[in-house]
């Protein structure tokens, strides 16, 4: 290894049970905080102590790339130890895909034909055998979306401590961890061992120590079950009813202070003091999904207790196979306040016992005074020695109540890895782009999102700013001809002899008098009797229908038809299907819209006689398929013209290059929403917030009312909808032309001191050139009753007068759409 | 004279670099109708599958709901032939070209890489066989998978198609090193 850095830290255990050595990693990719004993080493880290809290630096942080992987497979077994791949090689043996995980960085002896993925944690088990794995890689994370018919549990078990003095001292640590790196690492983690046993394990540590060249001494509080291996021989002192009643050494451990059974006192030198206090089953993974536990005497522990998912098996260590233990969880022996049971939280059972004290008696309330349990490890080596002396200081049974309840994850996740490739401008959510989009961004076009679609918000031209380049667009529509890449309006089509019939249920208005080639502009509301959408219907055939919705509500009309269709008329002969892509839209406005559309050769009579407004003529532009509506969403003149998505590139080149010479320029969205505010057309969404009805919209017109049924009829009767001072969308001019309203600007009748009641809000605020002045649309109560009257806009500088006028600002009577 | 593009015209490398191609002109017809209908036509009734259609295929996408697909240009005869013989009886035959490109996908990784966004089993011992077709999501992007002899079919909604090759690329290139 090169260049790695060295630093102290007081390990306690061997793997993510760890309570105490936490590692910043900063290179070769940033981790805030991370078990040391989780880690593996490579060439050019750099990590530094992280006791308690991880921290995130300023700056862009290298995070390690992730991607997601789902998987699916027969079995899954989590853990590697000879349980888990026993199960694994039974289960590779019967067929069927098998997947090993395990958190260690090596899977000793594979079995065959299984796939296994060392350093890989199951971070959570749900329902019908999902388990989330998040695999540490030293390049590359993965987070494995695990879909298994059965799942083994085969986690094994964690030793935990015992409560006695001054065993939160750096040179404190588990038996089976001192075992583990002198085993496995080759690693002698002190000359001078004092051992504390309360189980055959302890004594086995011992026995390694003293081979491994170490003096050891072994205290054997109390009796341990089972048989114990011959530790004099290996010149080990074995010293029973010894206890430990404190610690002392800076900064790690010199000596340990013991008593004997007859009251002895004796200070011995120790660099290392190893505690083996029992297993405890790593169940926390099982006990997430709904798996139960029963208290084990022999083991003096939580144990499966057989409850849980059909699916789930334990197996090995977790599901009780432990080695016998002698049930100590404390020393009686030394100052309560310096036995800790918690080494993260620094929490000790004088701790345990005040929260005991105030009255609490579940380990779950006691968790929360202690927060033991709490931090990054999860109370692994805490949880069941917190239990025990609960119960221990409530005078109840070992075994009353278990550890506090786990959840997901069992090990910390970056949320880097949780990201996976879902990060990024690119990628955290798709950006969708019509086939015009190259044509755009070669102009020159100012992109705004909605939604997910990037649209053109403006064409400014060179040195022109944005508010040049609307005030411009906006005064080439009404004096020319401008084209609106308008492929992102939602569109689908409605087919099948009930065609009519259903859309007169979604519609306020009626669709089924529309004849073919005809168009008609309709809303649809919700059951409240809302507004949800509005757009434009069109007769392709006596049971054919395309429908126009707004662009950010093409899917939510597409869900409501299927909704309704699906649960409440599934009678109906009607199929909707989503066209929105498959038609890319130039719609092209203005005076000079006839005759740019006429340079296009199309295959249709555009004289308005036999093609008039809000009609659809299906043939041929500029040689292409094409679906020509004269629909208008500027007051202008109109053609929407309809081609197949692969001819919209050419098509758009094509408008721009027939339309030069007349005029025709391109504009976005924001001469749009200007210029059909000028007109009075809503945008629902914007001019309707889920409160607002078709007659507060000045649209109660269309609404049917010879009985037949629609969504959101009957609501339309309840009295709140037909109180009188509802608020109504009408005109707003500021008395002050050059003044423009902040949108959602607040209405009041008089001045005063706040609070001061509010009678409706601006929802559309835009100068017009072509008035040559600012206003605005605004929802107020009763607004068409003040239509003439003045109310003042309630602006932060101070009250700003304004007219409250009719909604259609340009054109009412609609000449020129003709 | 309009020349046709699909929605991944100038990512050539890129596709080249993923191992796919674009198949963007694809005649693509969407059948609604009941299914003892679509059993007359040879349209087939077991979900999530396609058949062979002649020179066609046809992909079974919901339980009355087909997508025939066929060699570019067809699209039209395509719909005259259903309707022609779906006369009696309440259908919907449209044509849905365009509505959908098709990447498709030759790596041989390419399921390892579809799994990198798509929570179905992607495997052959799982059952995702040529013939296979599902309606899911990649990432977060529809898609209709059509499993085929080497190769998979992504159809995916074009303003959509750039972002699931930037997502199938990105894994790959974590993935390939």
């Amino acid at each position: 290894m090169t260049g790695v850095q060295t630093c102290a830290l007081p390990i306690f255990a061997a793997g993510v049970e760890e309570p105490n050595a936490y590692v910043e990693v900063g290179a070769p990719s940033f981790e805030a905080i991370v078990a040391a004993t989780a880690v593996p080493v490579v060439d050019g880290m750099e990590v530094s102590p992280r006791p308690g809290m991880g921290r995130l630096p300023g700056g862009d942080v290298p995070a390690r790339p992730a991607v997601h992987t789902h998987r699916h497979v027969e079995t899954l077994v989590i853990g590697g130890g000879p349980a888990g791949r026993a199960a694994a090689a039974e289960a590779a043996a019967a067929g069927g895909r098998v997947l090993l995980v395990d958190e260690r960085h090596r899977i000793d002896d594979p079995p065959e034909g299984v796939l296994c993925l060392p350093s890989t944690t199951a971070s959570g088990i749900y329902d019908d055998g999902y388990v989330v794995c998040y695999e540490r890689g030293v390049e590359l994370d993965r987070v494995w979306h695990v879909r298994a018919r059965r799942v083994v549990l085969a986690t094994g078990a964690h030793e935990r401590t015992v409560a006695f003095a001054g065993n939160d001292r750096p040179g404190v640590m588990l038996a089976g961890a001192v075992r583990t790196y002198l085993e496995r690492y080759g690693v002698l983690c002190g000359e001078r061992a004092v051992v504390l046993s309360t189980n055959v394990w302890g004594h086995e540590a011992a026995l390694a120590l003293a081979s491994a060249g170490a003096s050891v001494l072994l205290l054997e509080p109390v009796p341990v079950p089972g048989e114990v291996p011959d530790l004099a021989a290996a010149g080990v002192e074995v010293r029973s009813g010894w206890v430990v009643v404190g610690t002392e050494g800076e900064p790690a451990l010199a000596a340990v202070h013991l008593a004997g059974p007859a009251g002895e006192r004796e200070t011995v030198p120790a660099d290392l003091l190893a505690v083996s206090g029992g297993w405890n089953p790593t169940v926390q993974l099982a006990r997430a999904i709904g798996c139960g536990l029963r208290y084990d005497e022999a083991g003096a522990c939580f144990v499966p207790d057989g409850t849980g998912p059909d699916w789930l098996e334990v197996v090995g260590a977790a599901a009780g196979e432990v080695p016998p233990s002698a049930p100590l969880f404390r020393i009686e022996a030394g100052d309560d306040a310096e036995k800790y049971v918690e080494l993260q939280r620094d929490q000790t059972v004088a701790d345990v016992a005040a929260a005991v004290g105030r009255g609490l008696r579940s380990v779950e309330h006691v968790k929360r005074a202690t927060y033991i349990g709490t931090t990054i490890d999860q109370g692994r080596t805490s949880g069941t020695l917190t239990a025990a002396i609960v119960n221990a200081l409530l005078g109840w049974d070992p075994g009353a109540q278990g550890p506090s309840n786990p959840r997901p994850p069992y090990t910390p996740i970056p949320y880097a890895a949780l990201a996976g490739l879902d990060r990024g401008p690119r990628l955290l959510d798709p950006i969708r782009t019509t086939p015009m989009h190259p044509a755009h961004v070669a102009r020159g076009a100012v992109f705004e999102d909605v939604g997910q679609w990037k649209r053109p918000y403006a064409f400014p031209h060179p040195g022109e700013d944005l508010e040049a380049a609307v005030t411009r667009e906006c005064l080439t529509v009404r004096r020319a001809a401008g084209v609106l890449d308008a492929s992102t309006l939602g569109k689908i089509e409605v087919v099948g002899p009930d065609a009519a019939v259903f859309l007169d249920r979604m519609y306020v208005n009626r669709m089924s008098t529309l004849p073919i080639g005809r168009a008609r502009y309709g809303v649809m509301l919700g059951l409240d009797g809302m507004v949800v959408d509005d757009g434009v219907a069109v007769r392709l055939a006596e049971d054919r229908f395309l429908v126009t919705t707004t662009t950010s509500g093409a899917a939510m009309v597409l869900d409501r038809f299927e909704e309704w269709l699906q649960t409440e008329w599934p009678e109906l002969r009607v199929w909707c299907t989503s066209v929105t892509e498959r038609w890319a839209v130039a719609a092209i406005s203005g005076p000079n819209a006839r005759e740019v559309v006429a340079a296009l050769e199309p295959s249709v009579d555009l004289d308005p006689a036999a093609f008039p407004h809000m009609a659809v003529r299906e043939g041929e532009v500029a040689g292409v398929p094409a679906r020509i509506l004269r629909v208008s969403f500027t007051g202008e003149r109109s053609y929407e013209l309809h081609v197949p998505a692969r001819y919209g590139l050419g098509l758009w080149e094509e408008v721009l290059r027939a339309g030069a010479e007349l005029g025709l320029e391109p504009y976005g969205t924001e001469a749009m929403h200007v210029l059909r505010a000028e007109k009075g057309y809503i945008i629902v969404g914007q001019d309707t917030d889920g409160t607002v009805t078709a007659e507060d919209l000045g649209l109660g017109w269309m609404v049917r009312t010879d009985g037949s049924d629609f969504v959101g009829r009957r609501s339309l009767a309840r009295a709140d909808l037909r109180r009188p001072d509802r608020r109504q969308l009408v005109g707003m001019l500021p008395e002050d032309p050059e003044t423009l309203l902040p949108e959602g600007a607040q209405l009041v009748e008089e001045a005063g001191e706040p609070p001061v009641r509010m009678v409706g809000w601006v929802t559309s605020s835009y100068r017009s050139p072509v008035l040559g002045r600012t206003f605005a649309l605004a929802l107020v109560e009763a607004g068409r009753r003040r239509i003439g009257t003045s109310l003042l806009a309630a602006l932060a500088a101070g009250p700003v007068p304004v007219r409250v006028t009719e909604p259609v600002f340009y054109d009412p009577e609609g000449s020129r759409l003709r | 004279m309009i020349v046709p593009r699909g929605p991944l015209a100038d990512r050539t490398e890129e596709l080249a670099r993923l191992g796919a191609t674009e198949l963007p002109f694809l005649a693509q017809v969407d059948v609604r109708c009941p299914p003892a209908a679509a059993e007359r036509l040879g349209l087939p009734l077991e979900p999530n599958t396609a058949r062979a259609l002649g020179r066609r295929e046809a992909l079974w996408l919901g339980p009355d709901e087909w997508l025939v697909v066929g060699p570019e240009g067809e699209a039209a005869a395509i719909v005259a032939e259903l309707d022609a013989a779906l006369p009696k009886g309440p259908h919907s035959v449209l044509d849905a070209s365009d509505a959908r490109t098709v990447i498709e996908l030759h790596a041989p990784d390419r399921l390892e890489l579809l799994a990198t966004g798509c929570g179905l089993d992607l495997d052959p011992r799982g059952g995702w066989v040529p013939g296979r077709v599902a309606q899911t999501l990649f990432a977060r992007a529809q898609v209709v998978l059509h499993e085929r002899e080497r190769s998979t079919r992504v159809f995916v909604r074009p303003s959509f198609a750039g972002y699931v090759l930037e997502r199938l690329l990105a894994a790959a290139e974590l993935l390939r090193r």
